[in-house]
């Protein structure tokens, strides 16, 4: 029966572009056909090549076909912070959503032992550097692939502990992408208290810079602030269901 | 640029009743003049609307102002919708392609009942029978499966589907319909919710009307069931062509735990919710967030390919949605309504919809776009669909803020032609007489001067009041505006006096410098 409507839903598509016989392909731009070249260029083909775009396989093909005649879609690519101005920047962003942030130079355990409560339960991924608990007094459990900790396991953590992939600081956003040291999506979700390691080198600017450095296929988990809603009048009130307090540890090595 | 009252063509290539239009909550039932006037009168209404959207305005403003390089992230997103419409067919097939290779299922519906038919089917086949003998499901805030009025059905099929949405739950324990698409309960101040919480929380206990101890109350409500239910239910904001990978953009987390913690996950897309590629979302996620709720970015966003081996539901099915959308594409100057992504900025700036509120549109989608959406979806010889086009003023507001440039203003007007050639003709014989008398009378400046000679006697007649009631087809316009009392001269009988006075003072010499 799906056959049936995947073969209709196709065929009304076809039909409303005004295609005959199914074949013709009608394409409102001067940029890429989608299948089998997803790798085309964009159609203005204006703006100045960024590393980050160079780095990025499927640079994808948003094209001429609509809107203002003369307005240009170059935007932004790359952005202008750097060093000290853009952990500043990131620092600002996140401390404007209510995250806590926690400089270091160095070693991070004793800030994130520090953010811990004494002789709690903490998850942590498989894959964390493990001196970064050293002095913690609380039990450690490690949730790897065959000794998965359950949710009612999870439940019962009071933290979990984790790094993390890439950084915007324009947005305050912290990507995590289910590699070893930011684990799997549970277990930043159901712990109410999460603190999570930011390696200089992993944050970037602006949003495109940030999308260009991730794994699509991977499990993708964007982080700006902690759970927050909007739902009563609009007004943004911290603590809803994710974890209520973020802290952030900005480790500079 | 709007063409008021420029009558554009109809498609050419396609007649869109060709195609079958949508079903489901897109249908306006009463005419929006009509059910409009019934809301108007609903001051708590209107306070609350008014409130919660000029706060919104204020906070997509100042985070807008922020981006030099807003125009061009507006211009790349409407090119690369477009793009997708131009060739959906072939970005529908990659991304098939792609989200099956990593372990997805797809199924296809046509329209709502066969959505509706294969969620169910899949719920029955994955979610256990429950103490209560029904099944239970968690969702998470979908405009899909809101147009398709999948709760609705599902309750019929012995599953119960929890919104886990905050202002979604307010409206579902409510017994009430949503209002807008971002903030369903936009029509609802903290002290209704309150109210609804404490008598529908049975758990909730005493309550004030803050907003942080109302989300805590729905923390605790829901915080079970995330942790214990088999199967969630979701929407999606984006679909990425080149990889198969689906996103959701959320603020609270509910949307983290029906995407993460069940062992199935049923996805309910419309099939223009593609982009080309993974990279395009570095426009997206700078529109989507700053027009929506004005943040920067929203707290969480969550995106899965298929399914990840130890992460998350490994059991991932996608339904994909027409439901009237390939007869919008279909209308050419209608289907950039396709674009849409559902940021809801276009009804924060409506002033008609800051007066009415969303309920009066009749659709899951209210505002300025719904005004188009709904009769696009659906046709505008659908029951009182054809109404919802006049639900402007033609300000163009919306156009302004729209991040995906969807020409809003122009498609109404397009609109209210096909409502006119669909529902309206031939046109009222007494509008016709009265138009051919007024040409024949205005065409001619001695016969509008004798017409003007009657004014006196009108005035006098009138009393110089405002009129609120006209007989016949006049009453049409009378009965949503006043007419200006008449003037006791006409405006050319004043100048023609003027020049009067002027001829005498020339005469007399005198110089008015």
């Amino acid at each position: 029966m799906t056959d049936t409507a995947r073969e209709e839903i196709l065929g009304r598509i076809n039909e409303a572009l005004g295609r005959r016989g199914g074949g013709e392909y009608v394409s409102s731009t001067s940029g890429s056909a989608p299948s089998g070249s997803p790798a085309a260029s964009r159609a203005d083909g204006s703006h100045s090549s960024s590393a980050a775009e160079s780095a990025h396989p499927r640079q994808g093909a948003p094209a001429a076909g609509g809107g203002v005649v003369g307005q240009s879609a170059d935007y932004l690519r790359t952005g202008t912070h750097s060093g000290e101005d853009l952990i500043e920047l990131l620092v600002d962003r996140l401390v404007d959503y209510k995250a806590n942030v926690h400089r270091v130079t160095g070693d991070p355990a004793e800030t994130i032992v520090g953010l811990l409560e004494p002789g709690s339960a903490v998850v942590v991924p498989k894959g964390l550097d493990d001196t970064w608990l050293n002095g913690f007094t609380g039990k450690v459990s490690v949730d790897a692939p065959g000794s998965q900790l359950s949710v009612p396991e999870l439940d019962s953590q009071a933290a979990v502990v984790t790094a993390s992939a890439v950084s915007i600081a324009q947005t305050g956003t912290i990507v995590l992408d289910g590699s070893d040291d930011c684990g799997r999506r549970a277990i930043t979700l159901v712990p109410d208290h999460h603190v999570c390691v930011v390696r200089v080198e992993d944050i970037v600017d602006i949003v495109p810079e940030g999308i260009s450095r991730l794994e699509p296929s991977a499990p993708l988990t964007f982080i700006s602030g902690p759970s927050a809603t909007s739902d009563i009048e609009l007004k943004r009130v911290e603590g809803v269901h994710g974890p209520r307090t973020l802290d952030v540890v900005i480790v500079d090595t | 640029m709007t063409f008021l009252g420029m009558p554009l063509l109809r498609s050419k290539h396609t007649d869109v009743n060709d195609l079958p239009g949508g079903q489901g909550n897109i249908v306006e039932d009463e005419s929006f003049a009509t059910v409009s006037h019934k809301h108007l009168s609903n001051q708590q209404l209107r306070n609350n609307i008014g409130h919660a959207t000029s706060t919104i305005r204020d906070k997509r403003s100042g985070v807008v102002a922020e981006l030099d390089d807003w125009e061009e992230l507006r211009e790349a997103g409407s090119r690369a919708k477009n793009q997708v419409m131009a060739n959906l067919p072939e970005y529908l097939e990659e991304f098939e392609a792609n989200f099956t290779a990593a372990g997805g299922i797809i199924h296809w519906a046509r329209d709502a009942d066969e959505a509706n038919a294969i969620v169910t089917e899949l719920v029955e086949a994955n979610a256990p029978v429950l103490e209560t003998g029904r099944r239970e499901v968690i969702k998470v805030k979908s405009m899909a499966t809101q147009e398709i009025g999948l709760n609705e059905h599902l309750e019929t099929q012995g599953i119960d589907a929890f919104e886990t949405d905050l202002a979604e739950l307010i409206v579902q324990l409510g017994d009430d319909k949503p209002s807008h698409i971002l903030v369903p309960a936009i029509h609802r101040n903290r002290d209704e919710i309150r109210q609804i919480f404490m008598d529908k929380m049975p758990d909730a206990g005493e309550l004030t009307n803050d907003p942080a101890v109302l989300a805590e109350a729905a923390r605790r409500h829901l915080r079970e069931k995330f942790l214990t239910t088999k199967v969630a239910v979701s929407g999606a904001n984006f679909g990425i062509a080149d990889t198969g990978t689906l996103g959701v953009v959320e603020s609270e987390g509910n949307g983290r735990m029906c995407l993460t913690l069940p062992e199935t996950l049923i996805t309910v897309m419309g099939i223009e919710k593609l982009l080309p590629s993974f990279s395009d979302l570095e426009v997206f996620l700078q529109l989507l967030p700053r027009s929506s709720t004005g943040e920067r970015m929203n707290p969480y966003t969550s995106f899965w390919t298929g399914k990840t081996p130890g992460d998350g539901p490994q059991n991932v099915h996608l339904v994909i949605l027409d439901n009237g959308r390939t007869r919008a594409l279909a209308d050419e100057h209608g289907r950039t309504a396709l674009n849409c992504i559902r940021c809801s900025a276009c009804m924060n700036v409506c002033p008609v919809y800051e007066r009415t509120g969303g309920h009066a549109y009749g659709s899951t989608y209210p505002g300025p776009i719904g005004a188009i959406l709904s009769p696009l979806l659906t046709g505008v010889e659908t029951e009182e669909n054809g109404s919802l086009p006049y639900a402007s003023s033609l300000c163009g507001a919306c156009y302004d803020v729209c991040p995906v440039k969807i020409n809003i203003p122009e498609i109404l007007v397009h609109l209210r032609n096909e409502d006119v050639e669909a529902n309206h003709s031939p046109v009222s014989s007494q509008l016709d007489t009265a138009l051919t008398g007024a040409s024949w009378m205005m065409g001619d400046g001695k016969r509008m001067a004798a017409a003007e000679k009657g004014l006196p006697l009108a005035h006098a007649v009138s009393g110089g009041k405002s009129m609120n009631s006209l007989p016949g087809i006049a009453g049409a316009w009378t009965s949503s505006r006043d007419i200006p009392g008449l003037p006791e001269k006409s405006f050319r009988q004043l100048w023609a006096e003027d020049e009067d006075r002027d001829e005498d003072r020339d005469e007399n010499g005198e110089d008015e410098t």
